[in-house]
């Protein structure tokens, strides 16, 4: 059963409230005092999380009467388009929570509202503080647009949105050029992105005649998008649900960071630190598997689209784990830790679990939110700029232990550790991986499981190993910057942050380890108790997904691997790096490999080798040839010829002036021979019966008709250039016979007298078109009657009559005839020169009646209209 | 309804001309002051056009008179659905174009308001002419004060420059004279009598060979307008050359005079060429989207990374316009605004810098976010919607773009071709974020490393104030973009249904003759063979 609460202004407000504020903070910010800006900044997000808050209390309580549950606030109608069939699909501005996006506002205005909340007391002190408040502000609205957005146009907008803010804070100390470029490559990697949402929305709206979700997915519930593809790709034709989700699914690869497109994440980290924390970690970054999780019921009927997402996004897990296990920043490591847990929940979406990979989405953004924070707090407690070195710290858990504890409560959270939030969702990943092991109908679908299952618990096994080894060496063992010897070292003396950062802190720690109760796994390991999953009940109503296996040996698998990826990692990391000031594994691992995995496997050497550098190539050659060579062939070819030309005119004009009376007397004399004798033509123009007859004027011309060239001119010698006539029976001087395409129109006249002529239908009618009985007729007057006859039929054909005023059909020709008339006109010029000019004319009316007949009218729209 | 107000728009730049001629030279504030009033008045009265009911196609404001009698020749001057806007965006920018210039130009301030008045009355002309004699002669008078303008207030090479432009153009407007000749003559053989209006020429119906000749000599004339790559050279010259006044009006809305000649004029009267040669002119335009970003983004000079983001821009819209669908054609007609807009506003704020620093290559600056954080917002702004972000004006328009030619031609909206041009022309996206933002890192981000640069003046009133309506406008389209298509889409349906008969009419002609398409188009609705245009819009909507 479905529900549908319209007119919920709450879903407006929440979005326009940090709109304004990023208005009022980015117009005024500067002339205010800093307590406003925080109060506008800080108080417009509270306020939306309150109307967040307040929204999905009333879709919770909705849900008790229907499951399907959606709020919905129509705003206005933005634009519309017109489908091929000629239905006209609108482009609303209409917010929508259900089930999926409750959850995702939450998290946003919540952990944002924290987030907004630590920035306070960690960029106070920057002189663009109102700035940085305008642009978090905006990003809120931008994601909650995204969010709650109802349709794809709509939700384009904020994920675009989110992209333009992600540009302006990673580049927001811009005064660091390579800052302002690190947010300019996300903003065009981005884009690369955007290109394939794009087109993905043009197939989605073709298929499902509409643009919101809902419908988009009833659509593909009802088998529309199964069809295939009408461009073939290498000769295949795929289902046109691959191809959307394969395009939407580049856009995910861009806004979510994974393979091909995660290169912008990592450099991302130039932006402040509650920015990587709040938009490059818990929100924005997590939009791809939002969108593929809002779409499910349409990436669930394309196998390939599906293997292709599963595939990737354990690739991605696999490489970032792998070279997050090298890095020395902390910033670094945890951004590469990011694409790692997101490839993670592109398996989960890959292999049809889509609640547990957005369930991984609302534990990350706890765990990883307070794991960017913890090193917000870490660098502002050494004076650390841009990033912080973990072999130059060590220690400070003395020093800094809220930091330390939230810190180390993420660090279980996101290793894995047993009833923590990322033990729970971790497990519903594996077990999804596990589940398609189980699948004997589908060769692919068993395939893709092995390799996920087997690559998420490797990258699980990094995972824990790098946490745990940025722990010990941030938080363990001795401060070694203390003694100020060494490169560039941190302040001697740190200390904990204010309430302001800690606070957020310990809500988001204490959240790493209690949240995952709410995703409680449906069957338990080893024991196998059924228990009540809020999560997967929760979601039921808005996304889809494959069957959740019953059988305990699966989850047993799942669990079994979950755990000892954990306890391998932990353990390893507490072998190697505890108490320890030195990297262990770069004693113990192959030199060669550790300093490839450090260098990031070299990818964004790679992809400048093989992609930028050549764009950028072609680019300088376009720009280079624009100016020489298509100038040269649009410009200056043709102004040299024109040139040359003239060169050849300036000879001529030599100087030698008998050459020029020569050329003159020429010119002169064939001035004079046009002038000598006058010109005559005859135009007729008919009106009823009468026909209005012209000949061209002339300088001193004077005319005489003789109308029916019967020899006695008409008129005397006149200036007038026309004359009329009405011409009678005896007048005429034969009779033509026109054929007339019905479909061209085209015409053919023929004279006919009393002989037998023959009758050229070929001419106006393609031969296809004729059958053979139309052909090879003759035709002759007799008195008032056409007579047609087929003098080649052996039988003898029989004669058939048309009489003159009629319009008869002849397959695809009409036939008609006309009499024939001529007209003389005798014109004389001022030389006292003649010249004489007839014209035969067919009278378009016959003579037996006075009145013209309308059948016989020259082409008009009448015939024209079929 | 008919009350002489196209006539009031062609009369007051006429007019102000006039008292411009007439003040003496040496009154420069009195001549600055007036001409503004004057467009001033003008862009008033032009809005009284918006108000009129657009909800059906066909013309407003129709005025007659005729001209020469015994040519057909007629003044006779209508606006629709299409012109509407363009007349506005030519009615507004005029004034801020010319606001804009009074802070840089000092020499011969008499001849330049003179040549901006009769710059404006050219274009109003060409949009709001119907007789194609008189669609002529403003096509032509329109060249010469932008000629003067390029050649005398330009840059270093302006003689060269306005001497391109001005060939350019005439090469191309002189075989469409004869075009335009040859088609008043085939009508004549029929009808008996000479006309130079279009509806009435409107109902000739052409043979496939004359039409693709007709229709290559007018394409050519507006390809170069537009400009369609590879006719497109003279404006990079042109742009850099021209002061900013000039490159304003020039991109602004000169340029849209070639999109609105197809429009207008070509397609209609030759429907067959133009359904065999629309994918090959957007075939162009997209070469055109892909090869004006490529060499946007290698230019150093500020002004030519802007022209050829022009050259980029207008191959959208002529792939829009020739998908033949009311998305493409709105689409294009919308982004025609938009483009006059942004790159208005562009070429407004590089002239900012440009009359600071007396230099325009992007190595000059660098940091001037710090020093002109107003500038800076500001060139962000328009650059965002120069690039297409959602929210901003930019967005729309391509979008529609897109999706006309991704449903152009097969009715369930995929054909290869169109498909594969749809996904080329999407990579312009890419590419315009690419070469836009390049620019505003070299501009505006990093440290000041110029000593020059660290005492520029933020931006001043009047660039504030000949900034901020092209600003309003960028979100009004972006956010509420239904007040401009609701008046375009029934001119856009008319059009395409229009295009549907005359091409089948065309398509089986072998000789020359005339049809009354209004009559076959109400027997073919009786029919039941055409959708009825009016009330279209109304399906689908909740």
């Amino acid at each position: 059963m479905q529900i549908e609460a319209t007119q919920q202004i709450m879903l407006l407000l929440l979005v326009l409230f940090p709109l304004g504020g990023a208005v009022t903070n980015g117009l005024l910010g500067r002339y205010l005092a800093k307590g406003l800006v925080t109060l506008v900044g800080v108080g417009s997000v509270a306020v939306s999380f309150g109307l967040a808050v307040a929204s999905f209390v009333q879709l919770y309580g909705l849900h008790h009467e229907a499951h399907h549950a959606t709020l919905v606030y129509h705003f206005y109608e933005w634009f519309s388009l017109k489908l091929p069939g000629g239905q006209v699909v609108p482009v609303n501005v209409r917010f929508a929570m259900d089930s999926l996006s409750g959850i995702m506002t939450l998290v946003v205005t919540g952990v944002g509202g924290l987030i907004h909340l630590y920035s306070v007391g960690y960029m106070g002190e920057d002189e663009g503080y109102p700035r940085f408040m305008s642009f978090l502000n905006l990003f809120m609205a931008s994601m909650l647009i995204l969010v709650l957005g109802s349709s794809m146009p709509l939700m384009f907008v904020g994920w675009e949105g989110v992209g333009l803010c992600s540009y302006l804070l990673i580049g927001f100390w811009y005064q660091n050029r390579d800052y302002a470029a690190a947010g300019r490559k996300a903003f065009v990697v981005n884009r690369i992105g955007d290109f394939g949402v794009l087109i993905g929305m043009l197939i989605l709206v073709v298929v499902a005649g509409s643009f919101e979700f809902s419908e988009i997915n009833a659509a593909a519930v009802d088998g529309r998008f199964q069809a295939d593809f009408p461009v073939l790709i290498f000769g295949v034709a795929p289902s046109l649900a691959t191809i959307a989700c394969l395009f939407l699914f580049l856009g995910c690869t861009g806004k979510s960071a994974q393979i091909p497109l995660y290169v912008w994440l990592p450099d991302a980290m130039a932006g402040p630190t509650p920015v990587s924390a709040l938009i490059h970690a818990a929100t924005m970054v997590t939009a791809g598997v939002y969108l593929c999780c809002r779409l499910s019921p349409l990436f669930i009927t394309s196998d390939v689209a599906m293997s292709v997402i599963a595939v990737i996004g354990t690739l991605t897990a696999l490489l970032a784990a792998s070279i997050a296990v090298a890095q020395r920043e902390m910033k670094k490591i945890l951004a590469y830790s990011t694409v790692s847990q997101l490839g993670f929940m592109f398996a989960a979406v890959g292999v049809g679990f889509f609640a547990a990979g957005f369930f991984h989405v609302f534990t990350h953004a706890f765990f990883k939110a307070c794991l960017f924070l913890g090193a917000g707090s870490v660098m502002h407690a050494v004076h650390a700029h841009g990033d912080a070195d973990i072999f130059k710290l060590g220690g400070l858990k003395k020093d800094l232990p809220t930091t330390r504890w939230t810190f180390l409560a993420s660090c279980l959270a996101i290793a894995g550790f047993p009833l923590t939030s990322g033990f729970f969702s971790k497990d519903e990943i594996l077990l999804g991986a596990a589940a398609q092991i189980h699948r004997p109908d589908d060769a692919l679908m068993q395939a893709v499981g092995w390799f996920t299952l087997i690559g998420l618990t490797l990258a699980a096994v990094m995972t824990a190993f790098y946490m745990f080894r940025l722990y010990f060496l941030t938080f363990t063992g001795e401060y070694r910057s203390a003694d100020q010897s060494g490169d560039h070292p941190y302040d001697a003396h740190p200390h904990e942050s204010p309430p302001s950062m800690a606070i957020p802190l310990v809500v988001l720690g204490i959240g790493a380890l209690v949240v995952g109760f709410l995703g409680l796994p449906h069957v338990m390991p080893v024991t196998g108790t059924h228990l009540p999953s809020w999560w997967g009940h929760w979601m039921e109503s808005s996304v889809a997904g494959r069957p959740v296996p019953e059988e305990l040996s699966v989850v047993n698998l799942a669990s079994g691997l979950a755990f000892a990826a954990m306890a391998v990692g932990i353990g390893a990391a507490w072998m190697l790096y505890r108490n320890e000031n030195e990297d262990a594994l770069a004693k113990a691992a192959p030199a060669r490999l550790y300093q490839l995995a450090f260098e990031k496997w070299r990818v964004d050497e790679l992809y400048a080798a093989i992609i930028v550098n050549p764009i950028r190539k072609l680019a300088a050659a376009v720009g280079h040839s624009d100016m020489t060579f298509v100038d040269a062939l649009m410009t200056r070819l043709p102004s040299f010829n024109v040139r040359a030309a003239g060169r050849l005119f300036a000879h001529l004009q030599n100087g030698v002036v008998q050459m020029y009376g020569a050329v003159m007397v020429v010119g002169f004399v064939a001035v004079m021979a046009w002038f000598w004798a006058p010109h005559a033509a005859i135009e007729a123009d008919f009106e009823g019966t009468e026909v209005a007859l012209e000949a061209p004027k002339g300088l001193g011309y004077e005319y005489r008709w003789d109308a029916n060239s019967d020899g006695e001119f008409e008129t005397a010698w006149t200036t007038a250039a026309s004359t009329s006539f009405e011409y009678q029976q005896d007048d005429m001087r034969g009779v033509a016979v026109f054929l007339r395409s019905i479909e061209t129109g085209s015409e053919r006249r023929i004279r006919v007298t009393e002989k037998w002529t023959s009758l050229p239908i070929e001419s106006v009618v393609p031969a296809e078109r004729m059958t053979p009985s139309e052909r090879g007729f003759e035709v002759r007057v007799d008195g008032a009657d056409l007579v047609f006859r087929k003098p080649f039929v052996p039988t003898g054909s029989q004669e058939m009559r048309l009489p003159m005023g009629r319009v008869g059909r002849l397959g695809q020709a009409r036939v008609f005839a006309r009499p024939l008339v001529e007209a003389t006109v005798e014109v004389r010029n001022a030389f006292g020169n003649t010249r004489r000019a007839s014209r035969e004319l067919a009278l378009p009316f016959a003579f037996e009646d006075a009145a013209p007949r309308a059948s016989l009218m020259p082409p008009s729209s009448r015939e024209v209209l079929r | 309804m008919n009350s002489h107000i196209v006539s009031w728009l062609l009369a007051i730049p006429a007019l102000s001309a006039l008292v411009v001629l007439l003040l003496p030279r040496p009154w420069e504030r009195t001549v600055r002051r007036f001409s503004i009033g004057a467009m001033l008045l003008e862009l008033l009265v032009s809005l009284r056009l918006v108000f009129a009911d657009y909800s059906t196609a066909g013309y407003r404001f129709v005025e007659q008179v005729q001209w020469v009698e015994s040519f057909g020749i007629s003044y006779k001057v209508g606006i629709d659905g299409f012109s509407l806007w363009l007349v506005i965006l030519t009615t507004a920018l005029s004034p801020v174009a010319l606001y804009a210039s009074w802070g840089s130009i000092t020499t011969r301030i008499k001849e330049y308001a003179l040549s901006f008045l009769l710059l404006e009355l050219g274009m109003l002309g060409a949009f709001v002419a119907l007789d194609l004699f008189l669609f002529y002669v403003f096509w032509e008078l329109m060249l010469v004060p932008m000629y003067l303008i390029i050649g005398i207030w330009g840059g270093k090479d302006r003689v060269y420059a306005a001497l391109k432009f001005f060939l350019y153009t005439m090469v191309g407007s002189l075989l469409m004279l004869v075009a335009i000749l040859y088609v008043v003559s085939s009508y004549r053989e029929l009808a008996g009598h000479y006309t130079f209006d279009l509806q009435e020429l409107s109902s000739l119906v052409l043979p496939a060979l004359p039409q693709y000749l007709c229709f290559a000599a007018f394409a050519l004339a507006f390809a170069i307008k537009v400009p369609m790559f590879p006719f497109h050279t003279w404006l990079p010259d042109a742009h850099v050359q021209a002061p900013t006044g000039g490159s304003v009006i020039l991109a602004a809305v000169l340029l849209k005079l070639g999109i609105y000649g197809f429009v207008r004029f070509a397609m209609p009267l030759f429907p067959v060429a133009s359904q065999a040669m629309g994918p090959v002119l957007a075939g162009l335009g997209v070469v055109g989207i892909i090869y004006g970003a490529y060499a946007a983004w290698v230019q150093r000079d500020l002004k030519k990374l802007v022209a050829y983001s022009s050259v980029s821009h207008m191959g959208f819209i002529l792939l829009g316009l020739f998908a033949m669908n009311r998305n493409g054609i709105s689409g294009a007609m919308l982004q025609m605004i938009n483009h006059g807009v942004s790159t208005g506003a562009l070429f407004l704020l590089v002239g900012v810098i440009y009359d600071r620093r007396h230099t325009r290559m992007l190595d000059d600056f660098g940091g001037l976010a710090k020093v002109m954080p107003w500038y800076a917002l500001f060139f962000v702004i328009i650059t965002m919607s120069s690039i297409g972000l959602p929210g901003t004006n930019g967005f729309i328009g391509e979008f529609m773009v897109l999706a006309g030619a991704f449903f152009s031609r097969t009715p369930i909206g995929f054909g290869t071709a169109w498909f594969v041009m749809t996904l080329l022309a999407a990579t312009g996206v890419i590419f315009a974020a690419v070469y836009m933002l390049h620019a505003v890192l070299r501009m505006f981000w990093g440290k000041v490393v110029h000593e020059e640069n660290s005492t520029l003046s933020d931006l001043n009133l009047r660039e504030v104030l000949s900034l901020l309506p092209l600003v309003g406008v960028v979100f009004w389209i972006g956010l509420y973009p239904s007040f401009f298509l609701d008046k375009m889409n029934p001119a856009a349906d008319e059009f395409v249904t229009d295009f549907t008969v005359r091409y089948d009419e065309g398509r089986r002609t072998s000789e020359p003759r005339l049809v009354d398409f209004e009559l076959l188009k109400r027997e073919l609705a009786a029919a039941g063979e055409l959708a009825v245009t009016e009330g279209a819009d109304q399906e689908g909507r909740p």
